[in-house]
């Protein structure tokens, strides 16, 4: 473990933010640190949030950054059984290119690709991603559709909570300040279900999620779905599955008719829950769209 | 015809690669020097308000803080300006903009700057923010400046509009606005000031119109100019970007060290540039055109109010350029354009790639398509049917005496995209998720000043006694390529190897005022001047060769590096040897090249003038894809054509050509900088969206080359009619696809889909964030 003083150059403005740096290569050294500082410490994984964020005027500059990217139990992708486990530390890139999820999980690949540019998505980190919690997270809402749980680990122990729970508001979650995610876990959803991720940016690269879909889409045998999951993302102030749009598929033979008819279901529950805004014209007729083609983009797998 | 040149027209190494890729290069942060002070202004927090105390004693008594200074403080001038002096340095009893400043502060580190600025009180009597340039013009309205908003005014009249409109089978009226737009620099603006030892100051900047700012600093602290020494560092970056911006910043670093006696750095965050530096200028273009069943225009009424913001700056200069190519390469007997400017408490408006044709452009070529729909004909016959061509006289009454190359152009661009088949098939195809669209766009565009101002630059050619040259000159290179532009042209005529070839940053003591680096004149007046100043040095050279062989001038030639015999081109000395007895003889070995353009002439109070010395031409045509369900339009396919005169270097054109599509795909498409009653809503590239490597097609560019004898081996000029057509051509293909015409952009994805741009109320999720602290 090393120590540093570093200076940040804060958004406009230069003042002299020092705080302690530390370097921890375990577990027990990383939950140490955290037990000690509590609040006043701030991890930094990848760093593409947190430098953003310790820019801007009025941040609070942390005592101590812990730096958990030397903590090598924290990387990796793997199979356990039933279950699908990407540690906290996995980039990006590692999930775009992981043969593991292309079988079982295409939409976190597809959604993976979708997230900055090759340099951003080298650095950033799934865990990053969820403890960050912005509505525009966009490893989010396909581990909501994959029912995924966090595991958090702190020095009293470990815990685990669905990450459909995880989350209090934009940008606020339910770990506790000494508490490190160490990895998200997600049941392997059916052979024969099929998933998809679609984004819409304003560009094509380095784009934040104007809006987005993750749908996961189970059509039995007999071609009636059997289960359908749909969770947008930067619609509503949390992400959930939409339960009411899911369940007009469920027992149906998928048609573009019917996905475009979950699509206004889903259109119909945000304005429900976020009310009309500046942005309904456009998000309401859009986000149907999107629910459509997610769905259908599933069903042509 | 290329085979007559040795390095003119090929492909040859820019001359500042090698320092740019390995990281060589000094910018002007990367300057720093012994007892270097910090330089930091205080700026306004009200878009406009009288300022009614100003305290600085906390501030003056902090440990660290060597100078606070106040307007009060400027020995000199207070303000600057190069058409009308009303831009403050430092304000005094009344704020504008947002960007404005009102203290300095010089201190021993940032830190201690950022500590002092927020120690200094300010009162301030807030006045009604004026936002909108209409509201602005309206009687009753708050002068910003003087008695009136109102400061430009320029006129084009041709003909009876009246006569022609009477003419007119029918009649199209349509109304178009365009958006404030950040130049994007990557490098945000920074100097670094020095007392000189005699007196006076030397600066070192990120400077692009070195001269103009000299000036004003002489002026702000009564020196004379030769005591004023601004020495260009390498730019990172300018677009016209960073003229009345730097001039600002050089003023009040000098200020600074002149007090202080010490040597004071500035430097721009990314936040302060965006906050605080000119942008493009938003038109709300009004247009009136009567034409008949043939396609053909009776006449053509524009009326274009333009936002200068807080101060002048350059737009008189810019809606100059909109007045005379308001009514585009068309022709027409009956023509009335008034342009206007307004003060607004707006971030001020002034030079930018393009200089005031891509508003009007995107007006012009939207009305053009207009029109053919309106009487069944294709975007590219109704511009064949209009268009000039050689022998045309303009809006101004200029008859146009070069090759005008409009329909070449046009044509080459539509064969390349497959224009007209495409055309027709994307129109008739019925609704569909994704639709795809062809669109065309052409422009004809004065060379360099024009009637604008005086149009002269020098460049000085140095032979040195072993045989390598030393180029500078008062055009300067902000990565357009200049440097190179002007080597190739000095090795051209001295027969010699461009790695012989070192070029100066501009130092304006070391060369004479040669006007602003902008209006695309480096190559054609630079260039001319280096042409010139070369061959200078080359005559007395082979008068020094003659007298060394014991033969006449006209029997020697140099080529390759050496002085050759033109019949048998049998080397007769080395070039180094050469310059060597050039030295032993005391010959002069200096060119010093001027060039002076053809005249221009202009006749304000009816419009019509000579306006440039010569145009160019371009077009450009792309095919797009619109998602028809979220408005998301994705640009495919894009051909770019340029009538370049003569390309002096293939690479750097073609450079210029994709950077200016990928730089007017932004404009039509992306780039918005919002400005709500006085404050700017992006301060950063986070949320001010330019275009990326991904949004950017492939870009197939065509060089035409119609050489022409106002400039440098027939060169005239690219770097901005490449970025005047990409965002007409755009929108036009968006109709093509939609059937539905934008009149507002960028065309981003709720204007495509609703017709109309949201306003976003209350905040956004991130500033939520912030303030949870
Ligand atoms: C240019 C740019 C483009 C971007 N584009 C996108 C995009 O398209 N889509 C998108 O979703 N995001 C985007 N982002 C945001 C960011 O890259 C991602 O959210 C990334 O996944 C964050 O991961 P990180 O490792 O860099 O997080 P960090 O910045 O290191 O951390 C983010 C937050 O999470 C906390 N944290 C990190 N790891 C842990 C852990 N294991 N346990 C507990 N707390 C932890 C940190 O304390 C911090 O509060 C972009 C960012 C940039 C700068």
């Amino acid at each position: 473990m090393y120590i540093r003083v570093v200076s940040v150059f804060i958004r406009g403005k230069y003042s002299m933010r020092l705080f302690e740096f530390y370097s921890p290569r375990t577990f027990d050294e990383a939950t140490a640190l955290l037990s000690q500082y509590g609040a006043d410490a701030k991890i930094i994984a990848g760093g593409t949030d947190l430098l953003i964020e310790l820019r801007k005027p009025g941040a609070k500059t942390p005592k101590a950054i812990i730096d958990i990217s030397k903590i090598s139990e924290l990387t990796g992708i793997r199979e356990e059984g039933d279950l699908v486990v990407l540690n906290a530390l996995t980039t990006h890139s590692d999930i775009l290119r992981s043969q593991t999820l292309q079988k079982h999980a295409s939409l976190l690949c597809s959604a993976a690709s979708t997230i900055g540019s090759p340099q951003i998505r080298n650095r950033g980190t799934v865990g990053g991603n969820i403890m960050n919690a912005a509505t525009c997270a966009d490893m989010v809402p396909p581990l909501i559709a994959l029912d995924a749980q966090v595991t958090l680990k702190s020095r009293g122990g470990t815990r685990t909570s669905s990450l459909s729970e995880f989350f209090v508001k934009p940008y606020v979650t339910s770990a506790r300040p000494d508490e490190i995610l160490i990895d998200i876990r997600f049941p392997k959803p059916p052979a024969a279900a099929s998933s998809s991720f679609v984004k819409l940016g304003r560009r094509n690269a380095v784009s934040i999620s104007r809006l987005s879909v993750a749908a996961i889409l189970h059509v039995e045998k007999n071609a009636l779905v059997k289960e359908a999951r749909i969770v947008p993302g930067s619609a509503f102030p949390t992400w959930q599955r939409v339960m009411e749009a899911e369940s007009i598929l469920v027992g149906k033979k998928p048609s573009r008719e019917l996905f475009a008819e979950a699509g206004k279901k889903v259109a119909e529950v945000m304005i429900s829950i976020t009310g009309r805004r500046w942005s309904t014209e456009y998000k309401e007729p859009v986000i149907a769209v999107l629910v459509r083609r997610a769905l259908e983009a599933c069903w042509d797998n | 015809m290329g085979s007559k040149h040795k390095i003119i027209g090929k492909p040859e190494r820019r001359v500042d690669a090698w320092g740019k890729v390995t990281g060589r290069a000094k910018f002007a942060e990367d300057y720093s020097v012994a007892h270097q002070l910090w330089g930091k202004v205080l700026r306004s927090k009200h878009p406009h308000a009288k300022i009614l105390r100003i305290d600085t004693t906390k501030a003056e008594t902090l440990p660290g803080v060597e100078a606070i200074v106040t307007a009060r403080d400027i020995p000199g001038s207070k303000v600057f300006g190069i058409v009308v002096k009303n831009q403050q340095i430092l304000c005094e009893d009344r704020v504008r903009y947002l960007g404005d400043g009102i203290a300095l502060v010089a201190a021993r580190s940032r830190e201690i700057c950022e500590e002092a600025v927020a120690l200094i009180e300010i009162d301030y009597e807030p006045l009604p923010v004026i936002s909108d340039p209409e509201e602005a013009l309206k009687p009753g309205a708050l002068p910003i400046h003087g008695d009136k908003n109102e400061f430009v005014h320029h006129k084009v009249c041709k003909g009876d509009v009246e006569k022609g409109f009477a003419e007119a089978d029918f009649i199209i009226e349509c109304t178009f606005k365009t958006q404030f737009v950040e130049h994007s620099y990557i490098e945000p603006e920074a100097v670094l000031a020095e007392p000189a030892e005699q007196g006076g100051v030397v600066i070192t900047g990120s400077v692009q119109n070195l001269f103009s700012s000299r000036r004003s600093v002489a002026e702000a602290l009564n020196l004379p100019l030769s005591r004023v020494q601004i020495i260009q560092a390498t730019l990172g970056g300018s677009f016209g970007g960073k003229d009345e911006v730097m001039t600002s910043m050089c003023c009040r670093a000098a200020i600074l060290a002149t007090k202080t006696g010490k040597p004071v750095k500035m430097v721009n965050s990314r936040e302060e540039s965006m906050l605080e530096s000119y942008k493009r200028h938003p038109y709300v273009l009004y247009y009136k055109w009567g034409a008949k069943h043939d396609g053909s225009i009776t006449a053509m009424e524009v009326r274009c109010i333009a936002d200068g913001g807080a101060y002048a700056s350059m737009s008189p200069f810019v809606t100059w350029r909109s007045v005379v190519q308001a009514t585009g390469p068309y022709c027409c007997e009956n023509v009335k354009t008034d342009i206007y400017a307004a003060y607004t408490n707006n971030n001020y408006t002034g030079a930018m790639r393009g200089f005031g044709s891509p508003q009007v452009n995107f007006a012009i070529e939207s009305m053009m398509d207009e029109l053919a729909a309106k009487v069944g004909m294709n975007p590219l016959e109704i511009r064949m049917k209009n268009g000039f061509e050689n022998g045309a006289v303009t809006a101004t009454g200029q008859k146009l005496t070069h090759t005008v190359s409009l329909k070449e152009v046009l044509t080459k661009a539509a064969q390349e995209i497959g224009f007209e088949a495409k055309w027709q098939k994307y129109r008739s195809l019925k609704s569909g998720e994704k639709k795809r669209g062809v669109g065309l766009a052409c422009s004809y565009r004065g060379v360099s000043l024009g009637a604008e101002g005086t149009d002269a630059a020098e460049t000085i050619v140095s032979v040195q006694t072993d045989g390598s040259v030393i180029v500078s000159s008062g055009v300067t290179d902000m990565g357009q390529g200049a440097q190179t532009q002007m080597s190739q042209i000095a090795a051209e005529v001295l027969g010699i190897t461009m790695d012989r070839i070192q070029f100066l940053n501009t130092n304006t003591s070391r060369v004479a005022d040669s006007g602003p680096t902008v209006a695309s004149r480096g190559t054609i007046m630079g260039g001319t001047a280096a042409k010139n100043a070369a061959e200078k040095v080359k005559t007395t050279l082979l008068e020094v060769g003659a007298a060394m062989i014991g033969c006449d001038v006209g029997s020697l030639d140099l080529a390759e590096n050496y002085l050759i015999n033109v019949k048998t081109n049998e080397r007769l000395a080395s070039f180094s040897e050469l310059c060597a007895e050039c030295f032993r003889k005391g010959k002069p070995m200096m060119g010093f090249g001027w060039h002076h353009s053809p005249p221009t002439s202009w006749d304000e109070e009816h419009g019509q003038g000579d306006a440039y010395f010569t145009f160019v031409y371009g077009a450009n045509a792309t095919e797009v894809e619109v998602d028809t369900e979220t408005g998301k339009v994705n640009v495919i396919d894009f051909v770019s054509v340029h009538d370049v005169g003569k390309a002096i270097n293939r690479g750097m054109v073609i450079g210029q050509m994709c950077g200016g599509v990928a730089m007017g795909l932004g404009y039509g498409l992306l780039e918005e900088f919002e400005i709500e009653e006085g404050v700017p809503k992006q301060l950063n590239f986070d949320e001010y969206l330019i275009a990326t490597a991904m949004d950017v097609p492939r870009i197939r560019t065509i060089i035409v080359e119609n050489e022409d004898p106002a400039g440098p081996f027939g060169a005239k000029s690219v770097g901005e009619p490449t970025n005047e057509l990409a965002a007409p051509a755009i929108v036009n293909a968006i109709f093509n696809a939609t059937g539905r015409r934008l009149y507002e952009i960028p065309a981003n994805l709720e204007r495509v889909l609703l017709g109309h741009k949201l306003t976003r109320t209350g905040k956004r999720g991130s500033e939520v964030k912030a303030n949870h602290g």
